[in-house]
């Protein structure tokens, strides 16, 4: 009896140890910003790393010449200002004096060019500087970026995250720990890699108003339901959340922000009909246009949390034209008519890639196939395979990130070769590439109405079949305000500030 | 006795390369191209070419094999393809997360599970019987990942007492580790619970029935010494369903690991299947085997010291 009693003691004992400590974990004090990413930073060089859900980890350590906006302008960072050349082949780019890395090297125009073209080489970073002739220094604190064409989105895309500078000394060495000039330092004591990063506010930092939060912790989250009890326990105070969760953060008094960040639907690649005749005639794409309901499929699969729309502009940004939501309003009879009006009464045969990510889309796509008689073979495939893989193939469901920067947009979703558009068409059709002329030629107001009448023409071709364009959502403590910025999965701390 | 551990050891080598080999060779094929997950869709053609070299995928793959074959067998998995740090120094930073939360499941896990088979077993049919068999029933019912939520909802949200997320160092704090991996490894050993009690309830009442048990209680052992008897005699059973739920903690741990978002194994597992880290993959495997055959290794000892037929077989 007695050693009962001494093992109920000791697991009492146990017990008070472990709850007496408890206040611990209470939440810190307002200073400190403690946010639930979705994904572990893909690397500490720039050169190397994702824009996707990096902005956080990498707006910490490192500044950039150029930030964007969440209005999609462009604010100066390091570059304090920047200017074109009268034939846009050539940008001057004033730098920002004074400013040191962290590990005593001087920032100057030596140190951006370094830079430059660290990120030019680089595998992820380069797709801002494809057309980039040479970086050259004007002066020490002047550089001179030559391109090889007109280039609209360069700058945009230096916003979005492609810019950040670090130490010249370091360039080579940024995968193992990063070297900036940003706002904080991570602290490599209190971090654990893959788990939890820690970030010390830097007390001269040049522009240490922008970043009021004296401490930071990132804590990469894989899990949804984790990061919202991790925010629920206090353990987080920014969230990259799941919109399901929206009526239990609003009974808690958190603040909600959303914004578009990707577009649903299928992405049609034979647009010239050279595997699947049918796909050539823009009958049947239409017919694919009113033959989903947006609607359904968002509340369905997305919670809700997105937009109906037929466009792959951002809605409520430049060269989104409102007017042409209605263009495709679900018809299923419609479609049906269209499709006979092509000679396709009975359908016809297509094969499609699958991936696991994509599964949640697939019975939609089965339902309004069967509902045509077209009849569909999927090929399985993991998520890598079907980055290769997809656009080989006719059409394909597909989860496209959007810019906010119509001239980008005309760009990533159209005319230049991403993964998803291995082989840009709109210069087979006549019309088409002659509207995108007019608009690669235009500048400021005159650009983006002809960017808004290249989105006009692409929605009337039934270029994609777009069912809705997805919100991101983010939640933070009452005391703290996210704004979320289309092009990144997750904003820039520069985004993330006290209410 | 060491010829038995000499053919236990062997057959652990065995086991080792068999999945070694094979392993690698699946690897090898279900990734087609790595360096498509490793830099990104905006990689020119150059740019993966030179990965391509860089990482040795140019070569033939038996000249691969043999590379990282000859490598791991003196204990150098290599550097991961992502971030091109050692695969040991990543495993051995993850590693101690993944032993904490599974052996303190473990230890829960014998706990109660001996406790509860225990006083099932030595009192069939009774009320305390009954009600071990409703716990375990009960707890057999639930899904592992549902009783985590609920752990997270009741003791992290709403009390506090453990945190929702995350890992403690034990050189940080040893009550912060001790909360850490509470949660993780209650509900990691809630199965385990179940299995072990249910089969030391039925062993101990097996043993119960046996001769030398009334033989020990007519010659006036007390209740506590027929109990050890009765102990050893069933233990083997209990023992082997121990090593058992060990091993299957540690592929368990995957999903706990994710929920409660602990830099385990398991979230290593998961970060570079995602981008076709097959070094790290590779290492993880080798690891786990190692073991899995230390872990059968000790159990086979220590059932051939309780009971020496076993070694004679």
């Amino acid at each position: 009896m007695s050693k009962t009693i001494t093992t109920v003691a000791a697991i009492s004992a146990v017990a008070m140890a472990l709850t007496v400590s408890a206040p611990a974990l209470a939440q810190d004090g307002p200073g400190e910003l403690k946010i639930g990413n979705f994904l572990d930073v893909t690397s500490w060089d720039p050169a190397l790393a994702d824009i996707g859900f990096d902005g956080p980890y990498l707006s910490a350590v490192y500044d950039p010449l150029i930030a964007l906006e969440p209005d999609g302008s462009l604010t100066p960072v390091l570059a304090t200002s920047w200017e074109y050349s009268d034939d846009r082949t050539s940008i001057t780019m004033d730098l920002r004096q004074g400013v040191t890395f962290h590990d005593g090297a001087v920032f100057d125009a030596e140190a951006a060019v370094a830079n430059l073209e660290h990120l030019k080489a680089g595998a992820r970073s380069n797709e801002a500087y494809v057309n980039v002739w040479e970086f050259k220094v004007v002066d020490e604190d002047t550089i001179q970026i030559d391109l090889t064409q007109r280039d609209d989105t360069i700058l945009y895309l230096m916003g979005l995250g492609r810019s950040y500078m670090a130490s010249p000394d370091k360039l080579d060495t940024l995968t193992e720990a990063p070297a900036g000039s940003g706002p904080y330092l991570l602290d490599t004591d209190r971090s654990v890699p893959g788990s939890e990063y820690h970030f010390n506010k830097v007390a001269d930092h040049w522009d240490s108003e922008t970043y009021p939060f004296e401490d930071i912790a990132i804590y990469p989250i894989l899990d949804a339901t984790a990061r919202h009890n991790a925010m629920l326990s206090g353990q987080i105070n920014v969230n990259f959340a799941d919109a399901e969760n929206i009526p239990q953060a609003e009974q808690m008094g958190w603040n909600i922000s959303s914004r578009v960040s990707g577009w649903v639907g299928l992405q049609f690649v034979d647009h010239t009909g050279q595997f699947v005749e049918a796909l050539a005639d823009v009958r049947v794409r239409q017919a694919l246009n009113y033959a989903f309901n947006g609607g359904a499929i968002l509340n369905a699969i997305g919670a809700g949390a997105g937009v109906v729309t037929n466009q792959v502009f951002p809605v409520g940004t430049p060269g989104y034209d409102a007017s042409l939501n209605d263009m495709y309003a679900y018809n299923l009879d419609k479609a049906r008519e269209l499709l006979a009006e092509a000679g396709y009464a009975d359908g016809f045969a297509v094969t499609m890639p699958m991936s696991p990510i994509f599964a949640q889309w697939q019975p939609a796509v089965v339902q309004v196939f069967n509902e045509l008689g077209i009849e569909v073979t999927w090929d399985d495939m993991q998520m890598m395979d079907y980055q290769i893989n997809a656009p080989k193939y006719p059409l394909f469901i597909s989860f496209i990130a959007m810019d906010n920067d119509p001239a980008a947009t005309l760009a990533r979703q159209l005319t230049s070769e991403q993964w998803y558009n291995l082989n840009p068409e709109y210069g087979e059709f006549p019309e088409l590439a002659d509207l995108v002329a007019s608009a690669k030629e235009a500048t400021g107001e005159d650009q983006v109405a002809a960017i808004t009448e290249v989105n006009r023409q692409l929605t009337e071709m039934a270029w994609w079949s777009v069912w809705y364009q997805a919100e991101n959502t983010y939640f933070s403590t009452p005391e703290i305000e996210v704004q979320p910025v289309t092009g990144m999965m997750f904003p820039l701390l520069r985004h993330i500030q006290p209410k | 006795m060491i010829a038995f551990i000499a053919k236990r050891l062997a057959a652990g080598v065995v086991l080792l390369v068999a999945v070694s080999v094979g392993t690698f060779f699946l690897a090898h094929t279900a990734i087609t191209d790595p360096t498509v997950g490793l830099l990104g869709t905006t990689a020119t053609e150059a740019q993966r070419e030179a990965l391509t070299i860089k990482l040795g995928l140019d070569r033939p793959l038996i000249v691969q094999f043999w590379d990282w074959f000859s490598h791991a067998a003196i204990g150098d998995f290599g550097t991961s393809w992502r971030n091109f740090q050692s695969v040991n120094d990543q495993i051995a930073i993850k590693l101690p997360v993944t032993l904490s939360v599974v052996s303190f499941a473990t230890l829960l896990t014998a706990f109660f599970g001996i406790t509860l088979g225990m006083i099932a077993g030595l009192n069939p049919n009774s009320m305390l019987d009954r009600m071990s068999k409703g716990i375990t029933v009960v707890l057999f019912a639930l899904p592992g990942f549902w009783v985590s939520l609920v752990l997270v909802i009741w003791f992290a949200v709403n009390l506090r007492w453990f945190p929702a997320v995350g890992y403690v160092q034990p050189t940080q704090s040893i009550t912060g580790w001790l909360r850490s991996i509470t949660l993780p490894a209650v509900s990691l050993s809630l199965m385990g619970i179940v299995v072990v009690a249910e089969q030391l309830r039925n062993e101990v009442i097996a043993v119960n029935k046996q001769d030398f048990v009334r033989t020990l209680r007519s010659r006036g052992l007390s209740q506590g010494q027929v109990i050890i008897h009765i102990l050893r005699n069933a233990c083997p059973a209990a023992l082997t369903m121990l090593a058992i739920m060990f091993v299957s903690l540690l592929s368990g741990a995957i999903v706990v690991e994710a929920i409660f978002s602990l830099p385990g194994i398991g979230q290593l597992i998961n970060s570079s299947s995602q981008i076709g880290d097959i070094p790290v993959l590779l290492g993880i495997t080798v690891v786990s085997v190692i073991f899995v055959v230390i872990v059968n290794f000790l159990l086979d000892i220590a059932l051939g010291w309780i009971n020496p037929k076993v070694r004679v077989k």
